[in-house]
């Protein structure tokens, strides 16, 4: 059997989900032994143009080489995954809404900046996508978990459970219950180990709301606890272009 | 009677960490409102494994572990899930588990029948506390370890406080009548209170993670990238999407508010048709840790409130 060829490729991001990748380490050994990473601009010098197996992105396609550079990409690939937040979800990038960018960059830059940046929203807002590995950034398991269910011949799922099981797990307290802080755990996929919450910090929903969430419900419960601002604060740090969410807030 | 006394308790342990694993639950919360259905019906479970062609191994789990500290609607619910896993038919996985392990009690109020457990400890009030054994497997440890136990002349118990919130106490009351109960929740189907729950509950599982007799579970395959397989069994929670999901794609229960109800009906009602009781000891744990602050005995006491007037009007 040929190994399938794979193609990793980054749009505008800090790249982070792709050390997430390198740092499989023995891992990414074992799965270089059944694939074949053809293109891949960190990660080594082999460059080779599609067609592609699978094509792995990371980042957000802001510029428009990006969104231009990712159609072809789709047309070029058979699986099509989108990897972490930013590529999933516009993640860090799409905090700002379209409306404001002209603003902020010329109190940033200046007004002789010549912005090459269109808008920053998820692959999935210009091509269909087969999966997105979430996280910011992404955990080393669910990358593997992944791959493992590709290279077996499933098509790959998404967890229904939601980011309390991890965290119970983890035997963290609750925020919401045992602190009385905001959290989106409730409404966010499991799969990150409830990394955050056991470090002290909220959850913001890197991993992506979870299958059927009931927003609007969360959203009631965080008004009892904070205001609105802090809410649309916890919503909008990934979730500013994430259509459950905009519609859980009406 | 046989007593051990409260400055001994620790040393016991110690003394049993030699031989066992030993999880002492007084220590609450270092995880998060999970109770001890974990040690026995862990969150995620490998089950079966093929290294090779032709072979499967059942995943063997042989380390010998003592549970201390439960109280007694968390000794009810051991119990239950104890007949759950035993009836139709024997879980496996679950009894190699519950087979190597040792439960011991730890109550404020001497009850009339023991709720469970292997050894119960009972708190007189006076630094000591009343042994009573519960299975052959507990005697055995008792006599093991006598050098902590001392035999002293019986004495009332001076405990006032049973140590079991209000809360609790109306609960497990209405827990008593699990025929009305039943009825009540039954009849309830298309009772307001459920769309009012579709819009409060978050449908994330919590409730169910927490509860000490919940046990229902997902089975999940995969192939590792050495090529090993293997099948693996997690705890679901049927407020969750995919639960009552089949091939093809229908979903018998599509909204939160259906799950929710099934959530009750399996229970209240399910559990009184099968076992003759309902499944909830009243420990209170749904009620602590639901994000959205459900509170399921404000939902019994609605429900069974506007049966009994349904009845009546009959």
């Amino acid at each position: 059997m040929t190994k399938p060829k794979v193609a990793i490729y980054d749009f505008t991001d800090c790249e982070g989900c792709e050390v997430k990748l390198v740092s499989l380490r023995e891992r990414l050994l074992l799965l270089e032994n059944k694939i074949d990473i053809v293109n891949w601009r960190l990660g080594q010098e082999r460059f080779d143009a599609g067609p592609y197996d699978v094509t792995i992105i990371e980042g957000t396609p802001i510029t428009d080489y990006e969104v231009d550079l990712l159609k072809d990409l789709r047309k070029n690939s058979k699986v099509l995954i989108a990897l972490g937040a930013c590529a999933a979800l516009a993640g860090v990038p799409g905090i700002m809404p379209e409306k404001d960018r002209k603003f902020w960059y010329e109190k940033i830059y200046t007004a002789q900046y010549r912005p090459r940046g269109v808008d920053a929203v998820p692959l999935s807002a210009y091509v269909p996508i087969d999966f997105a590995i979430h996280g910011c950034p992404v955990d080393e398991d669910e990358v593997v978990k992944a791959m493992e269910e590709l290279l077996s011949g499933k098509t790959p799922t998404y967890s229904g459970n939601s980011t309390c099981f991890d965290c119970k797990q983890a035997g963290n307290k609750c925020r919401i219950r045992d602190e009385e802080k905001p959290c989106l755990g409730p409404i966010t996929q499991a799969g990150c180990k409830a990394i955050c919450v056991t470090g002290g910090s909220p959850c913001y929903g890197c991993f992506g709301i979870r299958k059927e969430a009931n927003i609007s419900a969360l959203i009631k419960k965080l008004k009892t606890i904070t205001d609105e601002k802090t809410i649309e604060r916890y919503l909008t740090m990934f979730h500013s272009r994430t259509k459950e969410v905009n519609d859980g807030k009406k | 009677m046989l007593v051990i006394n409260e400055n001994k308790i620790a040393d016991f342990l110690k003394a049993l960490e030699k031989e066992y694993k030993v999880y002492d639950n007084r220590q609450h919360p270092p995880y998060g409102g999970l109770t001890a259905k974990k040690y026995f019906f862990p969150p995620v479970e490998e089950t079966f494994v093929s290294e090779k062609k032709g072979s499967l191994k059942t995943t063997k789990f042989a380390e010998k572990f003592v549970v201390f500290g439960l109280s007694i609607p968390q000794l009810e619910a051991l119990t239950y899930l104890d007949e759950i896993m035993t009836k139709p038919a024997e879980d496996f996985f679950y009894w190699q588990r519950r087979g190597n392990s040792i439960v011991v009690g730890l109550i404020k109020e001497e009850p009339d029948a023991l709720p469970g457990g292997d050894i119960v400890f009972v708190d007189l009030g006076d630094g000591n506390f009343k042994i009573l054994k519960n299975t052959e497997k507990g005697e055995e440890l008792i006599k093991k370890y006598k050098s902590y136990f001392a035999e002293v002349a019986d004495a009332p118990s001076k405990v006032t406080d049973p140590g079991m919130s209000e809360w609790s106490k109306t609960m497990r009351d209405i827990l008593l009548d699990a025929e009305l109960l039943a009825n009540a929740v039954e009849w309830s189907k298309n009772h307001k209170i459920w769309e009012e729950m579709a819009t409060t509950c978050l449908g994330c599982g919590v409730c169910t993670y927490v509860c000490p007799i919940c046990h229902c579970f997902s089975v999940e395959d995969k192939i590792d990238l050495t090529g090993k397989c293997s099948r693996c069994r997690k705890w679901d929670a049927c407020t969750l999407p995919d639960f009552a999901k089949i091939a093809g794609g229908h979903d018998f229960r599509p909204t939160i508010k259906e799950r929710y109800y099934n959530w009750f009906y399996h229970k209240f009602v399910r559990g009184y048709k099968e076992y003759g009781k309902p499944q909830c000891v009243g420990c209170g744990h749904c009620k602590k840790y639901c994000p959205a602050s459900i509170d399921i005995l404000e939902i019994l006491k609605t429900i069974l409130g506007d049966y009994k007037k349904s009845q009546i009007q009959i």
